[in-house]
């Protein structure tokens, strides 16, 4: 089961409606980092508002992916991360410190011109 | 052996077994009553320990059990292995230690998200631990 | 109870209460109800004393004492006062039997130590438990009362909140705290916190723990903290403390707070030329 990636002008734009597990993630990284290649996107918002458990693993492969979008010129913003995976990522000790964040779509691409403009 | 003192267990042998025992530790979570915060907090525990069996032990098991006391109810989780075992214990609590070079939450983590955690461990022998977290 | 000690007990009644009741002048037992009148401890005594002989009488019934003993919790009465009570009553009993027999052998005077003792110890166990029960009760009262002070988010404008922390924040507590933050910053789509602790009396290595985690958590939803209300003394403390709170902006007072957050959410305060008005005014009056 792969995850729908949308295009929008220089923007990739993707809403995560399903439980993450380990090989989907990876495929996920994967695909992203393809679509990057392939359209010359500059911005990825990426959407968590229906993913109700990330575990320390997960929050890696979100934060790699933010990482790799990087190097390939892209930036990324993970928006509507939910208050229980905000606290439960906290408890881990997990910050995502050099991870974009936003409350939601529209803020998601307001942030991403900020971030490309600077 | 102490998994036969739990309601139910899931053994632990592919990748997808890990998302299989969060999810049911989430229902169990939630038919306890616990609110959405410590529901993923709960969930989250168990695929930690979960991870921690597939990495290390290639098999093992993630039992669940009821709690209840006059005043509270609680969920109880087992993970339960037969791999290498951890030879230093307090090192492993440490904060930021990780072997797998990964954000690896580890233990600490474990712990922080929990109210009671047990481990018990013996080099070659396996690892066990228990994790508790009640009801306020 | 022993039954031959039962008869003596309440045969001799009026006199072990006159010997109790001097005892318990003796002790000073007083000395804690400075603000009680003579009177009413005399009286309150009388009935303490009745208690327990009415307990004897119906062995062990505990209903008189259970009454007693939740008026004496509602007005206030320390429970030493009890205790100490129920130890001069003890004392005065044994003394009083042993006054009375002839002779008495190690093995009888075990058995009317052990007899007495079984007639007072679970009164005073009785007691102890009434009143903690009582403490443990209010306890969790306050406990629960302190948490619904735990402020809500509340909306200034589009886009800027405000949460004034008040009170101790324990590690429980700041469980909520940080739930009740989140929430509310998804609820009001709010682009900036101002954590205000003005109303935080002491920030120490954990206090400030609590507060940049809440902070962090606030970050990954999406949405950033000021935190408002530092004290000069608060100041003075994290910096002793060593807390490192170099990713967090923060401001003295709320209203400084308030205007960063307009600015980073892209506004500003206008004066709407009210010395315009006041020109005009003048001028007018100079035409008359």
């Amino acid at each position: 089961m792969r995850i729908p990636i949308l295009k929008l002008h220089n923007y990739l734009l993707i809403s995560i409606q399903t439980e993450l597990d380990d090989k989907t993630a990876i495929q996920f990284q994967e695909d992203l980092l393809n679509k990057i290649h392939e359209t010359w996107a500059t911005g990825v918002v990426i959407d968590l508002t229906s993913v109700e458990i990330v575990d320390s693993y997960i929050a890696k492969i979100l934060g790699d992916v933010v990482s790799m979008s990087d190097l390939m010129g892209a930036k990324v913003v993970l928006t509507g991360i939910q208050p229980a995976v905000a606290m439960t990522l906290i408890d881990l000790g997990i910050h995502l410190k050099d991870v974009p964040t936003a409350l939601d779509l529209e803020q998601g691409l307001i942030k991403l011109r900020q971030e490309l403009e600077e | 052996m102490m998994s036969k003192h739990f309601q139910s267990c899931i053994p632990i042998q592919k990748e997808w077994d890990i998302v299989a025992a969060r999810q049911q530790g989430r229902d169990i979570a939630k038919k306890i009553g616990f609110g959405s915060v410590d529901q993923a907090r709960i969930a989250t525990a168990i695929s930690e320990l979960a991870r921690n069996i597939y990495l290390y032990a290639n098999k093992g098991q993630i039992c669940f059990d009821y709690l209840e006391d006059m005043e509270h109810k609680g969920i109880k989780i087992l993970a339960l292995d037969e791999g290498p075992g951890i030879s230093d214990i307090s090192k492993v609590m440490e904060d930021g230690y990780t072997t797998s070079g990964g954000l690896g939450a580890g233990l600490p983590g474990i712990k922080r998200l929990m109210d009671h955690f047990d481990i018990d461990s013996e080099e070659g022998k396996g690892t066990e631990v228990i994790i508790e977290k009640w009801l306020r | 109870m022993d039954k031959l000690l039962r008869e003596i007990v309440l045969e001799n009644s009026d006199q072990i209460v006159k010997k109790w009741l001097e005892e318990i002048e003796r002790k000073q037992v007083r000395a804690y109800s400075a603000s009680i009148s003579e009177e009413l401890f005399e009286s309150t005594n009388r009935e303490f004393v009745n208690v327990i002989f009415s307990s004897v009488e119906k062995e062990g019934m505990l209903e008189d004492l259970h009454n007693f003993s939740e008026r004496l919790i509602q007005l206030g009465w320390p429970l030493s006062y009890l205790t100490e009570g129920m130890q001069a009553f003890r004392r005065v009993t044994v003394n009083f039997i042993l006054e009375r027999s002839e002779e008495v052998d190690s093995k009888q005077f075990a058995e009317i130590l052990e007899s007495v003792d079984q007639w007072i110890d679970p009164i005073v166990n009785f007691l102890v438990t009434e009143y903690s029960g009582n403490w443990e009760n209010t306890l969790s009262i306050q406990r629960m009362a302190l948490q619904e002070l735990s402020a809500p988010l509340i909306p200034v404008m589009e886009g800027i909140t405000v949460m004034p922390l008040v009170g101790t924040i324990d590690t429980e507590r700041a469980k909520l705290i940080m739930e009740n933050l989140l929430d509310g910053v998804i609820k009001h789509n709010a682009e900036v916190v101002l954590i205000d602790i003005t109303g935080v009396p002491v920030v120490d290595t954990m206090v400030a723990h609590h507060i940049i985690q809440a902070a962090e958590a606030v970050r990954l939803i999406g949405a950033s903290c000021i935190l408002v209300g530092i004290r000069p003394e608060i100041a003075q403390t994290i910096v002793n403390l060593g807390i490192d709170l170099s990713n967090f902006p923060t401001k003295s007072s709320l209203q400084k707070g308030f205007r960063s957050a307009l600015e980073i959410t892209g506004r500003r305060v206008v004066d709407v030329g009210k010395e315009d008005d006041i020109e005009d005014i003048l001028d007018s009056l100079g035409k008359e």
